[in-house]
């Protein structure tokens, strides 16, 4: 008995020695990139992938991006970009999971077979191009802001999420006279918080973090959003074409000298930031946004 | 919604009105921009011209598409990169499940849990400046690791064998804390009892996985895992996209790099839209065999 027991606490801490090993594989890969673009000029040199603290730490490559426009320009977009799509998303998934959560509704059937279709078949890349260019949406907002508005997987989940609604609760609105937009508003979506919470939050990082269509669409570099600056940057342009002519002779004569490494490093996070601050929410409401959508089939 | 009589089916339609026309943007969407692009894929079997007047050709551009040498190494490279992944990284999260659920410290398991499932949120252009940084050849922790070890640094990147396994590595350390949620939440539902008398009879840990845990999930890894296959050939796209370069091309080249380079690159539409509409028919046909069998199997079809 004691034997097992022993036995068994070993495993126990082998158990959580690997856990927290692969938690920290995960972790400092990223964290590198932080501790990278913090180092002082004088330090970067000598800095690499092991580093583990900031020498001479500085926030001047974090200045130096502010100050690109490229830069502030790409966050400007992709701003821009996830606000106006999970709006349009959010309006157009909400409005139909509203209607299809209704089991009374005639035809639910066609409609939900006609969502689920676009699930599994797709036009394609070219397609899909072909059809932004005859829409004259090429190198419009419009195009990414459009890109996947309803997107059936989420709007499979609102629909459930609508459902948990009593429809007791919609039926006292509807009688009070409330109109169905009207119940939708301020009946349904308040007691479906977690809902449209983990439903907007799917949208946001699907738009945070789209770059390919953008690329593809946007012909107009300024229109471009933070993740393809960061394509980029990343996959080979030389500091000179990425700062701009003039801000580069700045940091490379000037006081502050910046170096490419800490350079890429700073964007990375840069990117990463709005994903890190909503993480905390994120973990709250996706695990459970992603399990009710998978478990209640 | 069956046992009704027209009558009251009329009349349930017709209160439905609002709730029509709430659902109409979203059908009205739909049918422009992913119903329109399916009916577009029929340029496959046309002459793209900026005229607009195309001119059908039959089976024209597969015919070039099947004798192009280079087609051919496409299709083995989305084979491979896609088998790897699939087969390598499949057992990883359940793995990790089950190494989770013999934590009993919350903390411990509340932390690591938080930690691991960061990189599914981040893009894969963000991954692939980690991972450039991760294995470059004089900086990179891994190289430097290996230098530290006495080893020679290695170009991970560059190597045509070796940028297959950063494939298989960073697609695992993007998705094994997140698809281990899905274990996780079918292993918390095992009743708790079941454990406690296995405990009694004696049966040590890995007994207990083998003949409760395992099978009491098991319908959970099939599911997963015909959904994979389903989704065989997309390689992923993002990930190939942002890590491929020039000295790996002949071995990372897979069918939606393929089409991206041939259409928006070349310029050649007809012919990229043949080859991606050859690579959604082998996935249709995946998905609903995976959809039959996953029906067959466990009774739960994938839709």
């Amino acid at each position: 008995m004691l034997r097992s027991v022993r036995r068994l606490s070993v495993g126990g801490y082998a158990n959580r020695a690997l856990l927290l090993i692969l938690a920290f594989v995960t972790f400092f890969p990223i964290y590198n990139l932080v501790v990278l673009s913090l180092t002082g000029p004088k330090y970067i040199a000598a800095a690499d992938g092991l580093s583990i603290y900031p020498k001479g730490p500085t926030l001047d490559t974090y200045g130096a991006l502010l100050s690109t426009p490229k830069v502030l320009r790409g966050l400007a977009n992709s701003v821009f970009i996830t606000a106006a799509g999970v709006f349009v998303n959010m309006t157009l998934t909400t409005m139909a999971a509203y209607a299809l959560s209704r089991t009374r509704l005639p035809g639910k059937r066609v409609f939900m077979v006609f969502i689920i279709i676009t699930m599994i078949f797709e036009g394609g890349l070219i397609p899909d191009y072909l059809l932004m260019r005859k829409l004259h949406l090429l190198n419009n907002y419009l195009s990414v802001i459009l890109y996947k508005a309803v997107n059936a997987y989420y709007l499979v989940i609102m629909i459930r999420f609508f459902e948990e609604v009593p429809i007791s609760l919609i039926e006292a609105a509807r009688i009070d006279g409330l109109s169905e937009a009207r119940t939708l508003l301020s009946v349904v979506l308040p007691v479906s918080k977690a809902g449209v919470a983990s439903v907007s939050l799917f949208y946001t990082v699907f738009h945070w973090n789209e770059y390919f269509r953008a690329m593809v669409y946007l012909t107009d570099p300024n229109k471009w959003p933070l993740q393809v600056i960061l394509r980029q940057l990343i996959v080979g342009s030389d500091k000179a074409s990425f700062l701009g002519a003039l801000s580069y002779l700045k940091y490379e004569t000037g006081a502050v000298q910046i170096d490419m490494k800490a350079l890429k490093a700073g964007v990375i996070i840069l990117a990463i930031l709005p994903i890190l601050m909503l993480y905390p929410i994120l973990l709250k409401y996706f695990a459970k946004g992603a399990l009710s959508g998978a478990v209640k089939e | 919604m069956t046992g009704r009589s027209p009558s009251l089916l009329v009349r349930d339609a017709r209160r439905s009105i609002p709730l029509y026309l709430m659902l109409l943007p979203a059908l009205v969407y739909l049918a422009i921009f992913a119903y329109v692009p399916i009916w577009g894929a029929r340029l496959a079997f046309m002459d793209f011209s900026f005229t607009g007047n195309y001119t059908w050709v039959g089976l024209k551009h597969f015919k070039t598409l099947f004798s192009s040498p280079i087609f051919g190494s496409v299709l083995l490279n989305t084979v491979i990169i896609s088998g790897m992944k699939i087969f390598i990284n499949f057992p990883m999260p359940i793995i990790l499940a089950l190494m989770l659920a013999e934590v009993r410290g919350q903390k411990l398991k509340k932390t690591v849990q938080s930690v691991i499932y960061l990189p599914h949120f981040l893009s894969w252009v963000v991954i692939a400046g980690i991972f450039i940084n991760l294995l470059s050849l004089n900086e990179g922790a891994i190289n430097k690791i290996l230098t530290l070890l006495g080893m020679k640094s290695f170009p991970f990147l560059t190597n045509r064998t070796s940028i297959r396994w950063v494939f298989v590595f960073s697609e695992m350390w993007r998705s094994i804390g997140w698809d281990s949620l899905l274990y996780v939440a079918a292993i918390i539902r095992i009743d708790p009892e079941v454990y406690e008398a296995a405990v009694i009879d004696g049966a040590g840990t890995f007994r207990r996985i083998w003949s409760i845990t395992l099978p009491a999930i098991m319908p959970t890894m099939v599911t997963i895992f015909i959904l994979n296959l389903g989704f065989f050939m997309d390689a992923g796209f993002d990930q190939v996209f942002n890590l491929m370069n020039d000295a790996v091309m002949s071995s990372v080249d897979i069918l939606d790099t393929y089409v991206y380079r041939m259409g928006l690159q070349n310029g050649e539409f007809s012919y990229a839209t043949a080859a991606g509409l050859f690579k959604g028919v082998i996935g249709l046909i995946l998905i609903f065999g995976t959809h039959v069998t996953s029906k067959k199997i466990t009774g739960k079809g994938v839709w």
